[in-house]
């Protein structure tokens, strides 16, 4: 009679059972790393340090050298721009440099596609057998992830996509495709566009606390921290920070495909509400947008 | 150790895992996992004992009955004043329509919802306009409660129920805690059960509930699974808010596996509820660059 080893019996226990999420491989060995729990970044921006093509920088610089977070001029001479989208990318450096903000997914309260998504300063994976969840702390956004799966022939467009995932050793590599399209679309704080052709491929790793911390130091040094929210970064936690290297390609936008990354440490506070119809403060400092207000109450 | 006990512990042991076990790694827990929708914006009354204030007439679109007896004087007229709103062709501001997170039982208006069961805490997603609701597992409230739209729920598994405890509701100026416009306080405390009920009991509990609230006027994009016929799931609640109410009441609403899942946003949304119009937004003549 054929007598299971004990400790591969408890390995094929734990892998099988439908209720559990106990990541495991085919094999029935563990195997997916565990991205859990909530993370944070110090910037809104892409990493600028990268081989290859890359994200655009911002031409606007405060005295110090760092990039002007209330004069968003993209980079519109970035080879990777298609000379239409440089266009559109230079007319909103112009309305940016006149001091007003243009329409934006994150001012309009609308969910934001990969990569614009990764702006947001606070998200928390959630790890399943056959699905990632990404929870985002702005308006209270989500992605779903399906697991092993393929996109469908004919994807309904929607803002954050269509997107599947599987790992790759250490990585988890999510790959996003129907992202929906209007006027004023765009992927990154610079109002670069997309067209139906956007497809992103994030890769999600861990990587050594001081890494990571670097990483962050270098965004800083790039970008500055925002002065217009928290910082939610535990800047005492020494351990695993969260790499994402992303590569967008847009046949319609770009020239080519490029590559850039964000990188996540461990969250210092627990879960914030910040819902996104409440927020009347103008993206420039001191200025509050003005909303209706009645002279006596409706009843 | 024996076998069962070792992979007992193997099961609820795991730092990555979620492995559906009660604190004491005793017993399973219920798999509340997956899609859940519904059909109408109301609740089902319980069988004994006070329930949600119902519809002014019992008739559809016309607010809230402000003659039931459990409303306090004060709670009473704000309900008969979002009634006579409604009776004017007009709607009153409430979190659906203005975009805003919901609260619990409010939320529960949205049709179709995810619930994620991790060892420390369940998340709940809602299909309208990408609300997550967060629930801690075995923890307390903290003693001061800073107020949210969502609120400080806890949660714990008793048996086959899941038992999710909300305080710290944040009150707006214009608090809505259901579809009839009942308002709630600072003092206002829920506390909902969740367990699976068996197909049959699922499906008359919609049916009925169809009959009694009226299906909803406009097409929602929330899709029940025909074809499954396997469990279903009921939350009962419970709404207490001395401020407000003269008496605890209860409430059910009744879940079957969802058809579909859609993304829905609703600063997308121009469609007007009453007439069936779409709201005039600001156009421009031509575009901006």
């Amino acid at each position: 009679m054929f007598v299971m080893p004990p400790r591969n019996l408890l390995v094929a226990l734990a892998c099988s059972s439908a209720l559990a999420f106990p990541v495991c491989a085919k094999d029935g060995a563990p195997a997916a790393p565990d991205f859990s729990g909530i993370w944070a970044r110090t910037t809104f921006g892409y990493d600028l340090d990268v081989s290859g093509p890359g994200p655009l920088k911002n031409l606007a610089r405060r005295a110090n050298g760092t990039s002007d977070a209330f004069k968003l001029v993209g980079d519109y001479h970035n080879p990777i721009l298609q000379p239409w989208a440089a266009q559109i990318v230079k007319q909103h450096g112009e309305i940016s440099l006149a001091g007003k903000s243009y329409p934006d997914l994150s001012n309009e309260c609308r969910p934001l596609p990969p990569p614009y998504i990764l702006r947001v300063a606070q998200m928390q994976m959630l790890q399943e057998k056959n699905r990632i969840t990404i929870l985002y702390i702005q308006d209270h956004q989500y992605r779903q992830v399906r697991l092993n799966g393929t996109h469908p022939a004919r994807v309904t467009p929607s803002w954050h996509g269509d997107s599947i995932g599987h790992y790759e050793g250490d990585a988890l590599v999510i790959d996003t495709i129907g992202i929906k399209t209007r006027p004023g679309s765009l992927i990154d704080m610079y109002g670069t566009p997309h067209s139906e052709a956007l497809h992103v491929v994030e890769r999600y790793r861990l990587v050594d606390g001081n890494a990571a911390r670097e990483a962050q130091q270098k965004s800083e040094k790039e970008y500055g921290r925002p002065t217009t929210e928290p910082v939610y970064v535990d800047f005492d936690y020494a351990g695993k920070g969260l790499e994402v290297r992303f590569t967008v390609e847009d046949k319609g936008v770009f020239t080519r495909p490029w590559s850039s990354s964000v990188t996540y440490r461990r969250s210092s506070s627990d879960w914030q509400e910040i819902a996104c119809a409440e927020n009347t403060e103008e993206f420039y400092p001191g200025a509050t947008t003005t909303v209706p207000q009645s002279d006596k109450p409706d009843f | 150790m024996t076998f069962l006990r070792a992979a007992a512990f193997l099961f609820a042991g795991s730092a990555l895992a979620w492995p559906a076990w009660a604190a004491d790694s005793a017993a399973p827990v219920p798999d509340l996992s997956g899609a859940w929708s519904r059909l109408t914006f109301g609740f089902e009354r319980p069988t004994s004992g006070p329930g949600p204030i119902g519809r002014y007439n019992n008739q559809p679109n016309v607010g809230g009955n402000f003659n039931n007896p459990i409303l306090k004087p004060d709670a009473a007229a704000v309900v008969k004043r979002r009634s006579e709103t409604l009776r004017s062709g007009e709607d009153y501001p409430n979190p659906s329509l203005n975009c805003l997170p919901m609260m619990s039982p409010y939320i529960f208006r949205v049709q179709e919802m995810q619930i994620l069961q991790k060892k420390d805490e369940v998340v709940f997603l809602f299909m309208q306009d990408h609300q997550v609701r967060r629930v801690r597992l075995n923890a307390q409230h903290p003693a001061k409660v800073t107020p949210s739209w969502r609120g400080d729920s806890i949660g714990h598994y008793e048996g086959d129920t899941l038992v999710v405890d909300t305080v710290g509701v944040k009150v707006g100026p214009e608090p809505i805690l259901d579809m009839y416009g009942a308002p709630f306080s600072d003092a206002l405390h829920v506390v909902e059960r969740y367990r699976l009920v068996d197909y049959a009991v699922a499906k008359a509990a919609q049916e009925k509930n169809i009959r009694d609230a009226g299906p909803v006027a406009t097409e929602q994009a929330a899709s029940i699974d025909e074809h499954y016929t396997g469990k279903g799931m009921q939350i009962q609640f419970t709404v207490e808010d001395k401020n407000v109410f003269n008496t605890p009441w209860s409430a059910a609403v009744t879940w079957r596996r969802a058809g579909g899942w859609v993304e829905n946003v609703c600063a997308e949304n121009i469609h007007e509820y009453y007439n069936g119009g779409l709201t005039k937004i600001p156009q421009a003549e031509r575009p901006d660059f």
